[in-house]
Order: structure tokens, then C-alpha cells, then sequence
């Protein structure tokens, strides 16, 4: 979790512009200190936190500090052990989703920084949903890893040109999947 | 002077020994004149015999002895109708003449007489009846007193004082008989006819003509008898009787009044006899005592004629000898052909057939091919045993000349052989001994099939007529035989045809369904591997998660082994995908020498290179580059071998060989891994190539190596092939086309 933001940061979380949170730190109304011996503002999480609640600005993108993480499988019981093993390992925040539609609401709010999909859903397949993630730029870095119990050796390639970063087959090693989301992270 | 019973016996005895009667001397002198032509004409011949009761009698046996039924006996039409002419005439020339001077002392003329006026009244009768047939009614009237003549001619002197006891005593010649000799004429004929075979009939009009309670039977063998016994009245009473001064009691108005007819109507027919007799009776000399030189000429001229007829018969006789003997030799060799299956059976028989039947010294059956480029034969040396042979013929040799010009042989008349079967003599002339040789052609239908060459033996002269015949009669035979044999034959050929199609349509159909049966399994592949795996990922999640948190090491170990296991039947399941939709090949030119040499050394290098039995690799020759998915039919090489080295396992087997060859004729490359290991029964073998199917007792695969190997190869356009037997080890062929020139 952090601790200290910086004004482009502190823009983000709370959905304004740069420009807006500098005025607001110049008028003292964000509390907040200089970089010693530099210009940079830095903005306490605590400061940060009352900003917001002043200015009814949702605390829900307030970063968390953990890493998010989108889990799609229509199949619930792969999801709820994703999820127990994710929550576990603590340091990730994790949303779930059990078709395409889901996923793609999930992902404009929640802003996953990793999509775990699973190839085959009940409305679509997991080709459709990474062409909409990459069609997006405000998602660039959404990183995606897709789990399949029956995609072909000679469809992965496929998957790969799609913008996926990672394809394990089912069933995995749950602890192989989380080290490929850590690398894909750089945590 | 009555008769003992003895005397009666005697008698019958001796009138049983009566084979034939005896006719009057001037009757037998005009039949022999006539007989003396070698062509006597049927009419002149019948008037002699219908009037004449020895020869009417002696005619009717002949036709009886021939065959012909009693009842369809009547008439001396109905023998003329039956016996060949020339029968009769043999028969007749050995006919018997009275001596004239018995015939005169008993007067046997006006028995005779007497005897020709009853036919010819009762045939005026019958005539007049329109009930009965007259010919029926002559030949009756002519025999009803063959029992008198029998008397007369065996015993004239005892009958001659029959004749005299009834003159002096005023009796009927029948009661003089009976008192005489014991028993009567009439009798004596219906004897005579029962054993000559006459129809009852006759019988019947011999025996009961005298008696006047006759049965009143409205049938017309009841008719005849009253027909011959008013014959017999009426001519009586014209002066036709036997005896000079009998008495004459005229019953004749009243039988003529049974059968329907007034006594006017039998008067008239006495006189139309009277009238009429003459003409027929003087023709054939009835009356006539011819002198004795007159008989002695017709006699030898008889003689001669008998003579003629017999040499005639004589060669007849050789004729159909020789005949008989032409179809036993026939039906002989016909039963032996029917078992004959083959060309060479055939030809075997006629061979042994013509030695053992036929005085033949060698012989050399031999059939000519459809197209005349061959023959096949057996050849018999005249020292015996059996050679069989095939030659391919020369354009311009003798057979071929032989079949062009079938006129000399085409008849089934042997000829000499030297010069037209002048590739038997070129090839075999040492064995065949001397000759003279002779060819005879056998011919089925218009079509030359063969011929039989053949020597006689020595000593048996010059080929015979009839020899002649029996060699073209067996080469007709064998001819047919041959014929069938090549038609049974062409059969088998097609059958085997039909079979082999019917095999490729198994196989194709085989094919067809495998290939459907993989389709289907790689659906079902498709949807296992999802449905499956999903709960497996979860098994194997869960199990993860549990050892993670497990401190036990008993515990982990156990879930670790859940996690394995799954893991196990996912790859199951992609085995079967992979076997079911094997990835598409990404065909390149590759030296196949090069790749058998990479997997052989793979297998060298690898880990447990040293226990494994000896990799031998032959790719000397310089094979050309095969068209194919290097990894993909490296990756089915490699389950090949693998195969291979566990077949040999275990000291199962030593060597596994390697071979690349080029099978320059199909433009074809071929891999080929050889065992020498235990290899497989039928069973086994037939379903190498199916999923999970393992023939070891213990696999440690799954049983997809060599179905997946078979796909591979298949997917890069080539064919493989297992060949094994138990105990002989296995060897698998990988075949590709070669790749073409390069674009």
C-alpha cells in the first residue's frame, strides 16, 4: 500500500486533472509537502483520504496497494479456488466474472492490472474479449493470461498475436500461475 | 386201339419239340425263287406267307421273338410292319419243305387247302361283320389247324391211320384223334400257339373252332373264334375239307345266325371262296409238286444266299464290336476326365488312357495355348512314365502351321506328324523312340485346342481304320475335357479376380470407417478435453492448495500423487486429440537419411542408451528428399523405434535396425525399423495401430505411440505398414513419395 502519492497519481485516483489537485495543494485545501531540495509535491495517504472525503470524491480507486486481478471462468468452483489462493497469497486484489459481458464491465471499473481468462465462456470466447481489452488504449497495460483446458498447440500462436501474454493449460499449477503474474507485473 | 394216358404224354412231348412247321414243297420252291433275288419285294413275299399256314406261323413267332407284344400281333401286316425285311427273309430262307412223297400219302395238299380257304372266308366274313378286323380274321382262319399239321408232319405214319381208323370207322377226325393218339388236334394247336407265344386271341380261334357252345361273348376275340369256326363250315362244305368223304353237318346257318348273318350270306361267302381261291392258291405254288432237280436249284441258290447274308452279317457283327469297344474305351475315359481338375491331369489320362487301350508305342498329348504362343503336353516314351512339358513356340513352327491349315486334320484323321509338329521332334525327338508318328488334332467347337502325337507299337503294321476312329474318338474327348478344364479354370481366375476386389473394397471400406472412427474420436476429444479438464483443474487446485497448507509429509505425498494423476489423464486426453486432429504438417524437403541418422543417434546418446539392444542404421545409399513435417515424422520414427527397443526388451530381441531405402520403382522413399524381438500375433497386429490398444503385458505408454506415429505419417502424405508374425520379430514401413524437382 502507499503511502505517499504524487500529484499525477493523486489526479487518478481521484479523476480529475493534474492541474486541478496542484491548485487545490497550492490553495492548502490537499494538504500536503515538497521533495527537499525540489519543486515535486507529495501528497500523505492520510491528506489524500480527507481531500477526498471532503470533496465526496469515492474512495473506491484509492489504491489499495495490492495488485488487481480479474478472474473470468464460467466455471465457479475454478474461480472460487483462484480466488482463495490469490486472496492468500495477499497481495492481490481480486474481481471475479463468470461470462464475456461481466468481464467487460469489470474491466472498465475495476481496472485489473492482470485478466486471468479462461478460453471457453458461455457467451464468448476469450479471443473477443482480449480484441476489446487491446482495442482500448486506456488499457495498455492490462496484462492477460489465458487458461484453457482444450485450446490446440497450433491456436496458441493465435492467442499470442491477440496481445495475450501468457496461455497455461488446465489444469495448472496454481503456484506457476502466480508467478507468471508477478513476473508479468514485475512485483 | 384207344390211347394210354403215356401214349398221350409221348405224344405231347414230341409235338413240344416242334420248333417249326414244314410247308409244302411246291410253297417252299416258289418262296426260295423268290428269296433268291437280293432284293425280294415286300408284296410278293406277303402273299406267299399270309396263305400259307407254316409260314404265317413261323412269321408271327419271328415278330414275337423280336419283341413285339401277343396282342399286337394279328396280322401278317402287323409282322411285316415290325420285322426288318432282311430278318425275314434270313428267317424264311431256312425254311423246311415236306418230302413229297409224305405230303402226297397224307394228302397234306388239301390240308393246305383247307386251310387257305378258312382264311379267306373268315376274312370275307369279317368283311361282311365290319366287327372284326379282316386281316385279324385271315391270319386266325389260316393257323386254326396248326395243331393238324403239327400231327401230320411230326408223326406222318401214326397219323396217316388216324386218317385211315376215321375213314373206315366213319368218325370225325377229331374223335378218331383222340381215340388214336389221346388227344385232338385242336388241342394240340392251342398247345403249340401258348408256347409259341400267340395271342389268346389266336389261341382261343385254334383251340374252340370246332366247338359249338361257344360263349356268347358280344367281345371281338369271341367274334373271331365264331368267325373261323363258320369259316371252317362254310368252306366244308364248298369241298375245301381234309378228309375226302367226312360228313358234313351244316351247323353253318346256324352260326352263321350268332354272328348276325343269314345262311344265304354264308353260302354266298363259300362261293366268293371258291371263286376266288385259285388265284391265290396257284401263284404260290400250292398246287404244284415241283420235280426234285427244281428244288435241289433253289435250294443251293437258298444256300448262296444265306451265305451272302451271313458274311453281311459277319461284318456287321465287327462293326458294331468295334463300335462297343469305341464307347467302353469312351465311357472309360470320360469317367476319368470328369475327376480331371488341371490341364496337366488331362492330358496325363489321354496319355495313359491311349497306352493302355490302344496299341499305341509313344504318346504326347499336348494343348496350344488361346493365342498359339505355347503349348503344354505330357509326353510318354514308349518305355512308359510321364513328362510334362511347356514350350513356347516360335512364329512359323508347326503348330502354328498346323492350326492355320486345319484342313488336313481338322476331320480328326491322324496324319503323319513328323513334319507338322516338327517342335515336338526338335525338342523331344530322342525320347519318342522310332516312328512312324501320327498326328490327330483336337478340336472343341470350330476352335483348334490340341493334338495327340503317336507311334504305334512295333510290329502292329500300319495304322488301322479302325485304330484311326478310336484315336479320333479320344481326341474328341479329350478336346472337351480340355475345353473344360481351361473354362474351369478361367473361372477360378475370375473368382480369384473378384475375390482380390472385394478384398480392396474391405480394405477401402476398413479404411473409410477407421478414418470415420477417427473423426469421430477426435470430436469426442474435443469435448472431453473441456469437460474433463475443467474438473480437473479443480481437482488438482484443490489438492495444491491442501498441500501447501499440509504439514505431514504421509498427506502430502498423497496429494501430490492426486495432482500427478490428473495431470496423467489430461495427457491422455491430448494424446487422443493429438492422434484424432493431429496439427497441420509444415512440409518441408528433408533427407530422409539424414533424419533416421538424428533419431537413431538420439537413441545412442540417450540415457539408457546401454541397456538397449543393438541401433543399427542403413541409409548407405543415397536416397532422394521426401516432402514431409521433419518433426512430425521424426516424432513418429522416434515411436517407431522406441517400439522396436521395448518389443526387444528384456533380452526379447537384439537388434533394432534402421534402414532408409529408395524404392526407385514407385518413386518412393522408405523407412524401415526392423525387430528381432518376439513380435505379434495376428490379433495383435491387426489393431497396432488403434488408440489405447497395447499389445505388452505391461505398458508403461499408453498405447498412442504407434497410432499417433501412423497419423503422422499419414499427415505428411506417406503410408505405413506393420508386418509380423509371433516369434519373428516386426517390421515397420514408413513410405513417402520423393520430392519432385524443385520449383
Amino acid at each position: 500500500m502507499k503511502d505517499v502519492y504524487s500529484t499525477g497519481e493523486a489526479a487518478k485516483i481521484c479523476r480529475v486533472s493534474q492541474q486541478t489537485i496542484i491548485r487545490c495543494f497550492d490553495a492548502g485545501k490537499l494538504q500536503g509537502f515538497y521533495v527537499p531540495g525540489s519543486r515535486f509535491r507529495r501528497v500523505p495517504r492520510d491528506a489524500l483520504v480527507k481531500f477526498m472525503k471532503e470533496n465526496s470524491i469515492p474512495l473506491s480507486n484509492l489504491d489499495s496497494g495490492k495488485k488487481k486481478v480479474l478472474v473470468v471462468d464460467d466455471e465457479a468452483e475454478i474461480v472460487e479456488m483462484l480466488v482463495d489462493s490469490l486472496q492468500r497469497d495477499g497481495r492481490f486484489e481480486v474481481k471475479t466474472a463468470s461470462c464475456g459481458y461481466d468481464a467487460g464491465i469489470l474491466t472498465q471499473q475495476f481496472r485489473p492490472d492482470v485478466i486471468v481468462l479462461d478460453y471457453m465462456l458461455r457467451d464468448i470466447n476469450a479471443d473477443v474479449v482480449c480484441k476489446t481489452v487491446r482495442g482500448n488504449p486506456a488499457l495498455e497495460d492490462t496484462r492477460i493470461i489465458v487458461i484453457s483446458g482444450m485450446v490446440e498447440e497450433d491456436k496458441v500462436q493465435g492467442l499470442y498475436d491477440l496481445g495475450v501474454h501468457a496461455f497455461m493449460r488446465k489444469p495448472f499449477q496454481i503456484d506457476e500461475l502466480i508467478s507468471k503474474i508477478v513476473e508479468l507485473l514485475h512485483i | 386201339m384207344a390211347a394210354s394216358g403215356l401214349q398221350r404224354r409221348k405224344l405231347e412231348v414230341l409235338v413240344d419239340e416242334v420248333e417249326n412247321l414244314p410247308t409244302l414243297p411246291g410253297v417252299g420252291h416258289h418262296l426260295l425263287s423268290l428269296l433268291g433275288d437280293d432284293r425280294p419285294s415286300r408284296r410278293d413275299l406277303q402273299l406267299v406267307v399270309e396263305a400259307d399256314a407254316a409260314l404265317s406261323a413261323r412269321a408271327v413267332r419271328l415278330a414275337l421273338q423280336a419283341g413285339r407284344p401277343a396282342e399286337a400281333v394279328t396280322s401278317i401286316d402287323d409282322v411285316f410292319d415290325s420285322v426288318p425285311l432282311g430278318a425275314l427273309v434270313a428267317d424264311l430262307l431256312s425254311i423246311e419243305t415236306l418230302d413229297p412223297e409224305t405230303a402226297a400219302d397224307l394228302a397234306l395238299a388239301r390240308l393246305w387247302r383247307h386251310t387257305l380257304a378258312c382264311g379267306m372266308a373268315a376274312q370275307v366274313i369279317a368283311n361282311r361283320l365290319g366287327t372284326v378286323a379282316p386281316s385279324a380274321a385271315l391270319l386266325a382262319g389260316i393257323l386254326h389247324d396248326i395243331g393238324q399239321i403239327a400231327l401230320a408232319t411230326a408223326l406222318p405214319r401214326a397219323y396217316s391211320q388216324v386218317l385211315e381208323h376215321a375213314q373206315a370207322a366213319g368218325l370225325d377226325l377229331l374223335a378218331a384223334e383222340r381215340t388214336m393218339l389221346g388227344i385232338d388236334h385242336a388241342v394240340l394247336g392251342k398247345r403249340l400257339a401258348r408256347r409259341w407265344g400267340f395271342s389268346e386271341t389266336l389261341q382261343n380261334a385254334i383251340w374252340l373252332h370246332h366247338q359249338s357252345q361257344i360263349p356268347a361273348e358280344r367281345t371281338a376275340a369271341a367274334t373271331l373264334i365264331q368267325v373261323v369256326r363258320l369259316a371252317d363250315l362254310v368252306v366244308r362244305q364248298e369241298g375245301f375239307g381234309y378228309q375226302p368223304s367226312e360228313q358234313i353237318h351244316d351247323r353253318a346257318a346256324e352260326v352263321a345266325e350268332r354272328l348276325g348273318l343269314s345262311s344265304a350270306s354264308a353260302h354266298q361267302v363259300g362261293r366268293q371262296v371258291v371263286t376266288a381261291f385259285d388265284l391265290n392258291a396257284q401263284p404260290i405254288g400250292m398246287d404244284r409238286t415241283p420235280a426234285l432237280e427244281e428244288m435241289w436249284s433253289a435250294a443251293a441258290e437258298a444256300r448262296g444266299r444265306l451265305g451272302r447274308l451271313f458274311r453281311a452279317e459277319s461284318r456287321h457283327a465287327a462293326q458294331a464290336e468295334a463300335q462297343a469297344r469305341r464307347a467302353d474305351l469312351l465311357m472309360s475315359l470320360n469317367s476319368r476326365l470328369a475327376a480331371c481338375r488341371s490341364i496337366q491331369d488331362v492330358l496325363s489320362t489321354v496319355a495313359a488312357n491311349a497306352r493302355e487301350a490302344l496299341a499305341v508305342s509313344a504318346v504326347a498329348p499336348y494343348l496350344l495355348s488361346r493365342d498359339g504362343d505355347y503349348v503344354e503336353g505330357v509326353l510318354c516314351p514308349p518305355q512308359g512314365g510321364g513328362e510334362h512339358f511347356i514350350h513356347g513356340l516360335k512364329k512359323g513352327e508347326g503348330v502354328e502351321a498346323l492350326s492355320a491349315e486345319p484342313a488336313p486334320t481338322a476331320a480328326g484323321t491322324p496324319v503323319r506328324a513328323e513334319r507338322l509338329e516338327a517342335w515336338l521332334f526338335e525338342r523331344h525327338g530322342a525320347r519318342l523312340g522310332s516312328g512312324p508318328f501320327y498326328t490327330i488334332s483336337m478340336t472343341a467347337g470350330d476352335a483348334r485346342v490340341g493334338g495327340v502325337v503317336f507311334s504305334l507299337r512295333p510290329g502292329s503294321g500300319e495304322l488301322s481304320a479302325q485304330q484311326a476312329g478310336e484315336l479320333a474318338a479320344l481326341a474328341s474327348v479329350a478336346a472337351v475335357a480340355l475345353k473344360r478344364v481351361q473354362a474351369e479354370a478361367d473361372l477360378l481366375a475370375l473368382s480369384e479376380e473378384l475375390a482380390e476386389v472385394n478384398r480392396q473394397l474391405q480394405a477401402a471400406e476398413h479404411d473409410r470407417l477407421q478414418r470415420r472412427n477417427v473423426a469421430s474420436l477426435g470430436e469426442m476429444a474435443a469435448g472431453a478435453a473441456h469437460e474433463i479438464n475443467n474438473p480437473l483443474a479443480i481437482i488438482s487446485g484443490r489438492a495444491q492448495q491442501l498441500a501447501a497448507e499440509e504439514k505431514t509429509p504421509a498427506r502430502q505425498e498423497m496429494l501430490k500423487s492426486i495432482i500427478q494423476q490428473a495431470a496423467r489423464i489430461s495427457d491422455i486426453i491430448a494424446d487422443l486429440r493429438l492422434f484424432a486432429r493431429p496439427p497441420a504438417p509444415q512440409p518441408e524437403e528433408v533427407d530422409p537419411a539424414a533424419l533416421a541418422r538424428q533419431v537413431a543417434e538420439e537413441f545412442l546418446t540417450g540415457p539408457q542408451a546401454a541397456d538397449s539392444p543393438r541401433i543399427r542404421l542403413e541409409a548407405a545409399e543415397a536416397a532422394p528428399k521426401v516432402r514431409i513435417d521433419p518433426a512430425q515424422v521424426g516424432g513418429a520414427l522416434r515411436e517407431v523405434v522406441r517400439n522396436a527397443l521395448e518389443a526387444c526388451s528384456n533380452g526379447r530381441g537384439a537388434n533394432v535396425t534402421i534402414a532408409v531405402r529408395s524404392v526407385a520403382a514407385q518413386g518412393a522413399v522408405r523407412l524401415i525399423v526392423t525387430d528381432d524381438g518376439p513380435g505379434m500375433d495376428p490379433q495383435v497386429r491387426a489393431r497396432a495401430f488403434d488408440p489405447f490398444f497395447c499389445g505388452r503385458d505391461a505398458g508403461r505408454h499408453r498405447g498412442m505411440g504407434l497410432p499417433k506415429a501412423y497419423q503422422a505419417v499419414l499427415a505428411s502424405g506417406g503410408q505405413m505398414t506393420l508386418e509380423s508374425d509371433a516369434g519373428r520379430g516386426t517390421t515397420v514401413r514408413m513410405t513417402f513419395p520423393a520430392a519432385g524437382p524443385q520449383t
